[in-house]
C-alpha cells in the first residue's frame, strides 16, 4: 500500500493543475482528495474513474480482480465506441470468493489472467485492483509482471483500490499505469510531422468520429487518443506524437503534462464541443503542429476548412435560433463541459441562467465568467434538494445535465437533456453541435412538460372554485 | 439429405436443406413457366411505388386482408359477458367454430359457444326446426342460466325471425317458458364485430328492461345512484375490466358493468374446468335500469345500446376507448361528476406515476412517427395517446371506421400540433396501409396480430395493440385503460422502440459498437 499512497502524494504535487499550485506548500502536501462526509451522497470512486478511462482501449482484455460487485456493475457503462475490436466490452472478473479471501488471490488472478490470454489473445491485458484484493494484500503488480514475463504480453497492473479515492483520482491513477507500463514501450513504424495525440478523450457516442474527418481532411494523424476507439500499441507509440490535444483537463492532465516533460510534447487544453471552441481547436492543433516544424501552409488549409465549416454549421442551426432564442437553461455537468457547453448554447441563442462548477478548474470558471458575464449563477457543490429548490424556482426552460441529475430535473418538472456519459447522440464537433441543437428543441416541445406542469384536472377545477366534489 | 427416421427436421428447418431448395428451385423453373427473376424484382418494387398505391386506392369491389371481423363475432363476446349465458348462434355451425377458435388463439382459454348448424334442408325450409332442437340440446347438455341468441348471415338472408322462432321453441317445451332467451340480428353483411356487439347488448337489456319479449311486465325505472359501465368490444377486456372495477372501488363508486368478459377468459388453472365464470348477473343486468347513468368506454360500439338506454332516462356518456393521462381524466372526472364522489388521493398518485414515466421517455418516442390502424374506437383512443406523448401519428386506418369515425379522429388530429399531416382511412384494408408504408413511411406501425405481413413486407417494426392478437400472449391481462393501463401502453411501445434499436446494431463486428447495454 505504501507504493499507492506514494503515488497518491505525487499526483497531488501536479504543476499542471492550477487548483493545485495556488495551494501554499503545506496545503499542496496534503493533496486535493476531498474526505467524503460518511452518510452523504457520493460519485464513482477510484476504480471507477480508472475503468472508464482505460477500457475504451478497445483490444485490450480489462480484467478486474475483485468480488463481483466491481465489474458486476461497470460492465459495459459507458458507450464509448470502438471502430473495430469489440474485446474491451466483455466483461472480464476474476470474481473472487471467500476462499481467495482466505487464502489469497493471487493465483487464481494469475490464472484469470493467463485464460484471458489463452482464450482471447488480446493486444494486452488491464489487470484493475480493487478494495478487497488491496485489503487483504494481493501484489497484483508481482502477478502481472510475473504473468507478463511467462504469457509474453504485456499485462499492466491499474492499481486503483476503491478506498483509494474519488474517481477523478481514478482517472488519475489509469493515466499513471499507463505512462509506467505503456507509453513508450515500443516504437511506431513511421512518423510525420502531423502526428498528434488526443488525451482525455473517450469517444463516447462516437464524438471522436465527428471530429476525425476534419483532422483526416487536413492531413493531421491521430498517432493515439487517450483512450476513445484506442489500441493498446498506439497508445503504446504514442510518445512520438508531435503535439497533442488535453480534452477533458481534470481527467489526465498528469499524462499530457508528463508526457510533455519527458518526450517533449507540448499540448494545450480544448473542446469539441461548441463551433467556436471546435475552430479554436483545429486551430492549436495546427499551430502547435507548425510551431514543430510542419509546414506553415497547414495553418492556411486549416482556415479554410474553419470558415467551410463554420457556415456549413450556422447554416444549419438557424432554423433552430429562431425557436430556441431566450430559452433559458440550467446546466448541472462537471468539468471542461462547464464552459465549453455554455459557448455552444449562446450560439444557438439560449440563455444561460445557471452552470455548475464543481469539477471546474479556475480556469474553467474563469472561461464561464468571460462567457455569461454577471446573467449566470455558478454553483460550486449544490446537493440535490437545494438543487431541486432552485429548479422550481428558477423558472428555467430545460436542464442539461447528467443521468445522475435526471431525475431530479424531472421531479421538479424540468424538462431535461442528458449530455453526459450516458447519452446517446453525439454532440461532438460541428455535426454535434447542430445535433445538440436539434435535442434541445426536441425536449422543448415535447408535450409531455405541459402535461407536467398543469395540476390534475379535477385540482384545477377546485383552484377555480368550481366541482368542489373532486378532490378527496 | 431429405428426412432421416434417425432426426427427423421439423418445418422450421426442413427446407433450407441443399436437397429442398435446389429441387424447388428446378421445380420452378422446369415446370411453372416462372417470369424471369428481374421481372418479378421489377413488380414487387412497382406495388411499392406512388403510382401503385394510386390504382390500389382506385379499388373498388375487392377487399384485400381487411381489419374488422363481422357481427356475429361481437354478438358472442358481448353474450360472454353475463353469468352462465350460453351464445348461441343461429345460423351454419362453421362460422361459430371460427369464433370459438379467435377468442381462443387471442385469449388463451376456451370459450364456449354453440350453433343451431343449420343445414341445407333448413336452408330451403327455415331453420325453426334447427332453433327448437338447438335449444333443447344446449339446454340440457349445458345448463346455461341464459340463453343469448345471435345470427349468422345463412339465417338473415332466408329471413329467420327470432323473436318468433325462439317463442316458439318454448311453447314446443324447447326450454323452460322462463328461461332468459334475449337475441339479436346480427348480419355479417352489415357492420362489423363492434355492431355486433351492440346489437347483442341492446338485446340482452332490451330483454331485461322491456318485459322479456312481451312474457313480462316492463320494469318500471326508480333512480338508485349507480352508475352503469359498458367496456365494448375490447382485447384487453380482462385487464381493463379488472383496472376499472379497482378504480372505481378506490373512489366508492356504486357501479354495474354491463358485459363483464373478465373472468370467463381468465379461468385458473386449478383443475376445474370453468364454462362459465363470472360475468354480470341476470339480476344486475335487469336492475342496471334503475342506474342514474352509463358510461360506455368505446362508442362506435353502443350506439344503438346507449340510444335505448337514453331512452330509458338515463344520462348516458361514450368515451372512445380512453388511454392516457388525459383521456383517463375525463373518464374519472365524468365518473366523479355522475356519482359525486371525489377521485382519492391515491389515483391522483397514480396519475402522477404516469406522467413521471412519460416524462422519464419521452425523448424516445417524441417525434416518431407512427401510422395505426383497427377499430374505430381503439384508434381514437390510442391516436390520443400517441398526440399526448409527442409521437406524430401519420396514417390512422379503420377497416370498420365510418364518416363519423373519421370526422372524429380529424377534430382529434387538428387539437395538436403533432397531428399536423396525418391522414385519417375508414374503410379502407391493410393492402391499402401497405401503399400507404411504402410511400410514406413511418417509424412504427400499431396494430393487431395481423399487421405482421406488413412489418415482413415494409420493414415498419409493429408495435401489438388490438384484437386480435394471437401471436404474443396474454396481453389481453394487462389494462390499457386507467392510468396503470396508460403505463403498459407506454411500455409496450417502448419496448418496441429498444428492441429495433437492438436489432439494428447486433451485427458482430458490423453494427454492434452501438449494441448499448444502457438505452
Amino acid at each position: 500500500m505504501s507504493t499507492l499512497s506514494a503515488k497518491v502524494q505525487s499526483l497531488f504535487d501536479e504543476p499542471g493543475c492550477a487548483t493545485n499550485q495556488a495551494k501554499p506548500d503545506k496545503d499542496r502536501k496534503k493533496g486535493c482528495n476531498k474526505l467524503l462526509a460518511p452518510g452523504a451522497a457520493a460519485g464513482g470512486c477510484a476504480f471507477d474513474g480508472a475503468k472508464i478511462a482505460l477500457q475504451p482501449i478497445t483490444d485490450a482484455a480489462h480484467l478486474v480482480h475483485g468480488p463481483i460487485n466491481c465489474e458486476g456493475h461497470s460492465w459495459d457503462g459507458r458507450g464509448s465506441k470502438s471502430s473495430g475490436p469489440l474485446l474491451y466490452r466483455t466483461s472480464f472478473t476474476t470474481a473472487i470468493t471467500e476462499q481467495d479471501i482466505i487464502f489469497g488471490g493471487e493465483k487464481h488472478l494469475y490464472k484469470a489472467i493467463k485464460e484471458v490470454v489463452e482464450k482471447y489473445n488480446p493486444a494486452a491485458v488491464f489487470v484493475y485492483q480493487t478494495c478487497v484484493p488491496a485489503m487483504i494484500g494481493d501484489d497484483i503488480e508481482a502477478v502481472c509482471k510475473a504473468a507478463a514475463m511467462k504469457l509474453g504480453k504485456p499485462v499492466i497492473p491499474v492499481n486503483v483500490p476503491g478506498f483509494a479515492g474519488s474517481k477523478n483520482l481514478g482517472n488519475k491513477l489509469a493515466g499513471e499505469a499507463l505512462l509506467d507500463h505503456v507509453i513508450g514501450t515500443e516504437e511506431p513504424a513511421e512518423t510525420t510531422p502531423y502526428d498528434i495525440n488526443i488525451i482525455g478523450e473517450y469517444n463516447l457516442s462516437g464524438e471522436l468520429w465527428q471530429v476525425k474527418p476534419l483532422l483526416d481532411e487536413l492531413g493531421i494523424r491521430i498517432l493515439a487518443c487517450i483512450s476513445g476507439d484506442a489500441r493498446y500499441h498506439e497508445v503504446a507509440r504514442s510518445h512520438r506524437a508531435r503535439a497533442a490535444m488535453m480534452v477533458c483537463s481534470k481527467a489526465m492532465i498528469n499524462v499530457a503534462r508528463k508526457m510533455e516533460d519527458r518526450y517533449g510534447i507540448p499540448f494545450f487544453e480544448g473542446s469539441f464541443y461548441g463551433i467556436g471552441d471546435m475552430s479554436d481547436a483545429l486551430r492549436k492543433i495546427s499551430q502547435l503542429l507548425v510551431d514543430r516544424g510542419a509546414p506553415a501552409e497547414l495553418l492556411g488549409r486549416t482556415e479554410a476548412v474553419i470558415a467551410r465549416e463554420e457556415a456549413r454549421a450556422w447554416q444549419r442551426i438557424a432554423p433552430f435560433k429562431e425557436r430556441l432564442a431566450g430559452k433559458r437553461v440550467l446546466l448541472f455537468t462537471g468539468g471542461v463541459k462547464s464552459w465549453s457547453v455554455v459557448a455552444a448554447l449562446q450560439e444557438a441563442g439560449l440563455v444561460i441562467i445557471g452552470t455548475s462548477t464543481k469539477k471546474s478548474t479556475p480556469d474553467d470558471k474563469e472561461r464561464i465568467k468571460e462567457l455569461v458575464k454577471d446573467d449566470a449563477h455558478m454553483f460550486d457543490d449544490l446537493k440535490p434538494r437545494e438543487m431541486y429548490k432552485m429548479l422550481k424556482e428558477a423558472r428555467a426552460d430545460i436542464m442539461l445535465s447528467g443521468g445522475r441529475t435526471q431525475f431530479v430535473a424531472l421531479k421538479a418538472k424540468m424538462p431535461w437533456l442528458d449530455i453526459n456519459q450516458e447519452r446517446h447522440h453525439a454532440y461532438a464537433g460541428y455535426e454535434g453541435m447542430v445535433a445538440l441543437v436539434s435535442e434541445i428543441d426536441k425536449a422543448l416541445s415535447s408535450p409531455i412538460w405541459e402535461q407536467i406542469r398543469r395540476p390534475a384536472p379535477w385540482e384545477f377545477a377546485v383552484d377555480r372554485g368550481e366541482l368542489q366534489l373532486h378532490i378527496a | 439429405m431429405s428426412q432421416n427416421a434417425e432426426k427427423v427436421i421439423d418445418h422450421l428447418e426442413l427446407f433450407r436443406g441443399p436437397e429442398y431448395t435446389e429441387m424447388l428451385a428446378n421445380k420452378k423453373c422446369m415446370f411453372e413457366d416462372p417470369v424471369p427473376a428481374e421481372e418479378l424484382a421489377r413488380v414487387g418494387e412497382w406495388t411499392k411505388s406512388a403510382e401503385y398505391r394510386e390504382k390500389n386506392f382506385a379499388r373498388e369491389a375487392l377487399t384485400v386482408n381487411p381489419a374488422k371481423a363481422c357481427q356475429p363475432l361481437g354478438a358472442v363476446f358481448a353474450a360472454l359477458g353475463f353469468e352462465r349465458t350460453l351464445p348461441f348462434v343461429h345460423g351454419s355451425q362453421g362460422c361459430v367454430a371460427y369464433y370459438r377458435s379467435h377468442f381462443s388463439r387471442h385469449f388463451k382459454e376456451p370459450t364456449s359457444a354453440v350453433s343451431s348448424s343449420m343445414t341445407e334442408d333448413a336452408a330451403v325450409f327455415g331453420g325453426l326446426n334447427n332453433m327448437i332442437d338447438g335449444l333443447a340440446n344446449s339446454f340440457s347438455l349445458y345448463k346455461p342460466k341464459m340463453i343469448a341468441v345471435s345470427t349468422t348471415c345463412m339465417a338473415e338472408v332466408i329471413g329467420d325471425d327470432l323473436n318468433a322462432f325462439i317463442k316458439n321453441a318454448k311453447e314446443k317445451q324447447s326450454v323452460p317458458q322462463d328461461l332468459d332467451v334475449p337475441f339479436a340480428h346480427t348480419p355479417a353483411f352489415v357492420g362489423s364485430h363492434v355492431t355486433g356487439y351492440d346489437n347483442a347488448l341492446k338485446g340482452i337489456i332490451e330483454h331485461f328492461w322491456d318485459g322479456k319479449a312481451g312474457t313480462a311486465p316492463k320494469l318500471e325505472r326508480q333512480p338508485d345512484g349507480k352508475l352503469n359501465f359498458i367496456g365494448g368490444f375490447d382485447g384487453y377486456t380482462v385487464g381493463n375490466l379488472r383496472e376499472i372495477k379497482r378504480l372505481f372501488d378506490l373512489m366508492g363508486v356504486e357501479y354495474t358493468i354491463l358485459g363483464d368478459n373478465s373472468d370467463v377468459w381468465d379461468t385458473p388453472g386449478d383443475g376445474q374446468f370453468r364454462m362459465y365464470d363470472g360475468g354480470t348477473t341476470l339480476e344486475d343486468a335487469a336492475n342496471a335500469i334503475h342506474a342514474n347513468a352509463t358510461i360506455s368506454m368505446q362508442e362506435f360500439c353502443t350506439e344503438k345500446t346507449l340510444d335505448v338506454i337514453e331512452g330509458h332516462g338515463q344520462e348516458v356518456i361514450a368515451f372512445n376507448h380512453p388511454v392516457g393521462v388525459e383521456a383517463t381524466d375525463r373518464l374519472l372526472m365524468e365518473v366523479s361528476r355522475l356519482t359525486g364522489k371525489p377521485i382519492p388521493a391515491a389515483i391522483a398518485k397514480e396519475r402522477g406515476r404516469l406522467i413521471d414515466a412519460i416524462a422519464d421517455s419521452s425523448a424516445h418516442i417524441h417525434g416518431k412517427k407512427f401510422a395505426l390502424y383497427g377499430d374505430p374506437d381503439l384508434t381514437l383512443g390510442l391516436a390520443g395517446f400517441l398526440l399526448e406523448l409527442g409521437a406524430e401519428p401519420v396514417h390512422i386506418l379503420s377497416t370498420n371506421g365510418g364518416k363519423e369515425w373519421k370526422e372524429k379522429a380529424e377534430v382529434l388530429l387538428a387539437g395538436s400540433p403533432f397531428g399536423k399531416g396525418c391522414h385519417v382511412y375508414p374503410g379502407k384494408d391493410l393492402w391499402h396501409m401497405r401503399s400507404l408504408l411504402f410511400t410514406e413511411p413511418v417509424d412504427f406501425l400499431i396494430g393487431n396480430t395481423y399487421g405482421k405481413f406488413l412489418e415482413r413486407d415494409t420493414k415498419t417494426p409493429l408495435i401489438r395493440i388490438g384484437f386480435p392478437i394471437f401471436d404474443r400472449h396474454h396481453h389481453h391481462r394487462y389494462p390499457v385503460w386507467g392510468y396503470q393501463g396508460g403505463l403498459n401502453v407506454l411500455v409496450t411501445i417502448l419496448d418496441k422502440i429498444f428492441d429495433h434499436i437492438d436489432q439494428n446494431t447486433n451485427v458482430v463486428a458490423k453494427n454492434d459498437y452501438s449494441f448499448d447495454i444502457i438505452r
